[in-house]
């Protein structure tokens, strides 16, 4: 039993006295014994008492451990759980007031309702599409002005002297870009910065992030997916293109816009966790859609992410969505570059169409292909550690945004340096092609006609490198460029991921992947001079760009398709399938996916798709939190108020428990009710003095409640006066009356199973006579992981 | 329409040469049908094929030593079949010795011209002397198509060589662009013969303005898409003799600044790393004890229930 005494050696480097807490009786621990405790409403006022900071300390003297009266600080690491997350309300709530609504809806009213999900989904699509359009041509755009500038500057130095000027000038319109998308993200919606892809994993596993599907967010996301690529960082504009789609949304879906205070009127009946969530899946997709031109690889990265809630009408619905993304990209896209109705341009990320002459591949190259897909995965692993050591460096000391800003520009002039002295001092000169594939050659010390190989690779757009590097004509690169190019870009894309911009990881993983597979292709022909026809360097130069962003970001299933469907051909369906499997077996052997990391990192408490192997003797009872804050169906207004703004509890499903009248009777769980529902119901006083004396007053509704969705208002705002307190508040009508129950001896898996696949908040842990006894959370079921010393135990923590 | 044409065609057939009345119009009829039946290649050009003799009989199968008039090539065609044959010899002779250093446009516009004149004759509507044209006779009466194919050979050369935008459009003279390309060329390679013994930075430093206008000329050239295959050989030919023959490319020669500059900026992030690494106060997180329940169901206990 070796694991469960490392399980505590990491929780404080050798600070023992604090990890007694595990072991010795918790505090409330004592009242276990005793779960049937009078929960009168007088009764609770005096628990809720209990439970403040005075009575704490009083209760600690008799225990041996001083340090639990104050909070244990330690640094951040990825074993905690934070508390500033949610779960969504995925489950329905049935109450009465659902039910009524649904009586009073006709069978037309369904049917209009359906009709409207296919028209929100439409637009989700339509807005997905001219988005991204919108970042596509700024980026285009501003890079196009910045390069031309530099290009001119370049030449003219190159004859006169002083290219170090050049150089100086780079790096200053690269910062320009940087700061003004750093300042956006650091200052305005830290919850912008990086791709945005962990965010929309976590919402679609259920975790309610903070402000993550703002339209504030989204406006940052794309001003700062601008001005990073623009900027010249290793960066590519696909995962934020994901985040955005998911915005859109959630935004769209609600027929209003908090931010704006603007409200349409419409899709009312949406504006539910429920509801949302399959929008944002939708979003996600469309997102992806857009990004890749991969309207299939769109619903199956749904499908691969956000998973556990999932049917076939909404599959299709998802899939509609993708569809109408890529079509209103094509569709604006052709426009743009003057060709209107010319829908067969691909999307954000064009890796342009493989030659039909090149794309053949045989048997003995399948061997190769999966040495590239080890390869991949250990420059995977490599980068992510690297990756995951910086972030905790940055979480720890980096945290202030104007340092986060200075970073973001250290690093963006770190880059234009890099890229220049690169160019400055390669030899690799290339003949001008016929047909100009380079968008902005530069000649530096080339001969006259000729230019430089190495700054097509870093003098341009990351996009428009690995376009090059796919399909440039054998011999138009060095192997020594491409070496150099994939041991800089690889570490510069890996300073690059985790800074306070948005930006994405997947096109700098695949210009890497692209580089040294071109390499390989190149090394490989020339190994073989007799026949050197299959070894094209640009089919080699796929299958490593497959193999390094699948050996990062670890994506299968959804990787391949968008991989096959943005290069527009399946011939290479098979290798590029095996190329990720192996990259992910090799990969997943040292260290995570990059996703999986940053969401560690974030103390997101993440459902992964089973418990933890090992985990089959812990029970309900062990898992639970206990003892329960619950309420009397009948309760106390002050009670209610009491509980709610106490901030050291901050709970957000109470059971909701009967009393039967002689008190002895232990009290029984009738329903649950969540905090939001009980903020709505003091904000419109349901109470029932009120409601005797004032007979006229209009019955609340559960259009109420969704008029507050999806921003409750803190407990703080709402005033309740003296008197009021002294009321009570009838909870039957508005609790959900048929909350799920476990008994406490089930175990773990199950009771994980049931929350994955329900998209549970709460579960209630009652015993034989339905007394409550516990209630499990995600942040519960979340703590336990399987770790390299088998199963341990996550902290919770205030970030 | 169709199906009559198909009928005529067996007819053509089965009955063979010796229908005369009707001939003209089967071989009319019979070579429209060719046009049409494309989609049917097998049965067309094997039905079409047989009507066309060689005009030089010299190799003919003793058995078909001639066909009947009405299916033999009118003299009229016979001639523009020959002067092409001449003409388009003349303009292979001049397009060979052009071949390099490449003067094909410059040298060889007036044989195209010339071609190109005749082929109009062959392929146009218009009758001939005797009421006849030569277009289906000569151009697609069979299935190789030599005339056509040969013309369309050069055709496609001259198309890849660009050259139609140095010659003017009636294929007379060469575009004044071209000619004061030409000219400017000339002197730079002058220029270059002068100083070519002796030392390259001479030549560099004196031949630097030609040189520079005529990189000019070219670059404004390419802006206006004026350039055909031999001024772009010419620059090509010129700027490898500047650049690898006279070594005139510029050196590279501020390696100290460049060097320092980029490594004052690769420094500047240790600088950044280690300050915040000292000053800034390192993140704390307050660890919440969550509740749970009693003790002796934690894990530890469950461990030394199981042991």
């Amino acid at each position: 039993m070796a694991n469960i005494t490392k399980k505590v050696s990491w929780s404080s480097r050798g600070d023992d006295s604090a990890l007694t807490g595990e072991g010795t009786p918790l505090l409330n621990g004592t009242e276990i014994p005793k779960p049937s405790r009078k929960l009168s409403g007088s009764g609770s006022v005096f628990r809720i008492g209990r439970f403040s900071t005075v009575d704490l300390e009083d209760d600690i003297t008799s225990e041996e451990d001083p340090i639990r009266g104050r909070p244990k600080e330690i640094p951040h690491n990825e074993k905690l759980l934070s508390l500033k997350y949610e779960s969504l309300d995925y489950d329905n709530i049935e109450n009465q007031l659902f039910l009524e609504e649904e009586r009073r809806m006709s069978p037309m009213g369904f049917r209009c309702l359906e009709i409207s999900r296919w028209v929100i989904c439409g637009l989700i699509g339509i807005l997905t599409g001219l988005i991204a359009c919108f970042i596509d041509i700024m980026v285009e755009k501003l890079a196009g002005y910045k390069y031309q500038v530099i290009k001119e500057n370049i030449e003219k130095f190159t004859e006169v002297g002083g290219l170090s000027i050049s150089l100086i000038l780079w790096a200053v319109l690269n910062c320009a870009f940087v700061l003004v998308g750093g300042i956006m993200v650091a200052f305005f919606e830290p919850i912008a910065a990086g791709s945005g892809i962990p965010q929309i994993k976590c919402y679609l596993n259920g975790v309610k992030i903070p402000r993550v599907v703002r339209l504030k967010t989204l406006v940052v996301k794309v001003i700062g997916v601008i001005c990073s690529v623009a900027g010249g960082l290793a960066v590519g504009k696909e995962g934020p293109m994901i985040h955005s789609g998911a915005v859109v949304a959630a935004g769209v879906s609600q027929g209003r816009s908090t931010s704006l205070k603007r409200d349409f009127k419409m899709f009312e009946y949406f504006r539910r966790d429920t509801e949302k969530r399959d929008f944002v899946s939708a979003g996600a997709a469309a997102g992806v859609s857009a990004a890749f031109g991969a309207p299939v690889g769109g619903v199956l990265f749904s499908l691969e992410e956000g998973a556990s809630f999932w049917n076939q009408m909404l599959t299709w619905r998802i899939f509609f969505a993708s569809m109408i993304s890529t079509f209103t990209l094509n569709f604006f896209l052709s426009i743009y570059h003057g060709k209107p109705g010319d829908l067969s341009n691909p999307g954000l990320i064009n890796f342009g169409r493989f030659e039909s002459d090149s794309v053949a591949y045989y048997y003995y190259e399948i061997p190769l292909f999966m040495c590239m897909g080890a390869l991949g995965g250990l420059l995977g692993a490599l980068f992510n550690s690297i990756n995951y050591w910086l972030t905790i460096f940055r979480i720890r000391y980096v945290h202030r945004p104007c340092l986060q800003v200075i970073e973001a520009l250290l690093v963006a002039a770190v880059t234009a340096a890099v890229s220049f002295t690169m160019i400055y001092f390669s030899n690799d000169c290339q003949p001008l092609g016929p047909e100009h594939n380079e968008e902005y050659p530069l000649q530096l010390f080339c001969a006259d006609g000729e230019y430089n190989a190495m700054a097509t690779a870093f003098f341009n757009t990351p996009e428009r490198s690995v376009r090059s590097l796919f399909h440039n004509q054998p011999g138009s690169y060095n192997p020594m460029t491409l070496g150099l190019f994939t041991l800089t870009y690889f570490f510069l894309a890996c300073w690059t991921y985790g800074l306070a911009v948005s930006a994405g990881v997947f096109i700098p993983s695949l210009l890497i992947g692209a580089a040294w597979g071109r390499l390989c292709g190149i090394l490989l022909a020339s190994f073989t001079p007799t026949s050197p026809i299959w070894a094209d360097p640009g089919k080699y130069a796929l299958i490593g760009a497959a193999a390094q962003l699948g050996g990062i970001v670890r994506m299968t299933l959804s990787l391949t398709v968008i991989m096959v469907e943005a290069t527009g051909n399946v011939t290479y369906g098979l290798p590029i399938m095996l190329v990720l499997m192996i990259a992910k077996i090799v990969g997943d052997y040292f260290q995570e996916g990059l996703y999986d990391i940053h969401i560690k990192l974030q103390s997101v408490p993440f459902l992964h798709w089973e418990a933890p192997a090992t985990s089959h003797w812990l029970t309900a009872r062990e898992v639970m939190s206990s003892p329960v804050t619950c309420f009397n169906r009948i309760e106390k207004v002050g009670t209610i108020v009491d509980v709610l703004s106490n901030t050291s509890t901050n709970h957000n499903g109470f059971p909701v428990v009967v009393q039967v009248l002689d008190s002895d009777e232990p009290a029984k769980l009738c329903g649950l009710i969540l905090r939001s529902q009980l903020i709505v119901l003091l904000k419109h006083k349901v109470f029932v003095e009120l409601a005797r004396s004032r007979l006229s007053q209009r019955k609340l509704q559960l259009k109420d409640f969704r008029d507050a969705y999806p921003r409750f208002p803190p407990i703080q705002s709402i005033h309740v006066s003296q008197d009021e307190r002294e009321c009570m508040m009838d909870l039957t009508e508005f609790m959900n009356p048929t909350p799920y129950t476990v008994p406490q001896d089930t175990s773990l898996p199950r009771v994980f199973k049931l929350f994955r696949a329900l998209g549970l908040r709460h579960l209630v842990v009652a015993d034989d006579v339905n007394r409550v006894i516990g209630l499990v959370t995600r942040k519960d079921l979340a703590r336990y992981h399987l770790g390299k010393h088998g199963l341990e135990e996550l902290q919770l923590a205030q970030t | 329409m169709l199906p009559y044409n198909l009928y005529l065609f067996f007819v053509f057939v089965a009955i063979d040469v010796p229908s005369l009345k009707c001939g003209d119009v089967a071989h009319l009829s019979a070579s429209e049908s060719a046009d049409k039946l494309e989609a049917v290649p097998s049965l067309s050009t094997a039905a079409v094929s047989s009507p066309v003799p060689a005009v030089d009989t010299g190799f003919s199968f003793s058995l078909l030593s001639s066909f009947p008039e009405d299916l033999e090539v009118s003299d009229y065609c016979s001639d523009l079949l020959h002067i092409f044959g001449q003409r388009y010899v003349a303009y292979v002779n001049c397009l060979v010795p052009a071949a390099r250093p490449v003067k094909v446009c410059q040298s060889c516009y007036s044989t195209y011209g010339s071609v190109v004149e005749i082929y109009k004759n062959i392929s146009s509507d218009q009758m001939g002397p005797g009421n006849v044209t030569c277009r289906d006779s000569l151009l697609r009466s069979d299935r190789l198509m030599l005339v056509y194919q040969l013309y369309s050979n050069l055709e496609s050369l001259w198309e890849d060589s660009n050259c139609a935008q140095c010659v003017t459009g009636d294929l007379e003279s060469l575009t004044n662009d071209t000619l004061y390309f030409m000219s400017t060329l000339n002197q730079t390679l002058t220029c270059f013969e002068k100083y070519q013994q002796g030392n390259h930075t001479e030549l560099c430093k004196n031949c630097k303005s030609a040189y520079g206008t005529l990189n000019v000329l070219y670059s404004q050239m390419e802006k206006n898409s004026t350039l055909c295959i031999d001024i772009e050989d010419a620059m090509n030919m010129t700027r490898r003799l500047w650049s690898k023959n006279f070594n005139c490319s510029f050196p590279r020669e501020e390696n100290v600044p460049v060097i320092a500059v980029s490594s004052f900026m690769l420094f500047l992030p240790i600088i950044f790393y280690l300050s915040s690494f000292l000053h800034s106060e390192q993140k704390k997180r307050k660890l919440i004890h969550p509740r749970r329940a009693k003790s002796n169901t934690s894990l530890m206990n469950i461990q030394d229930k199981l042991s």
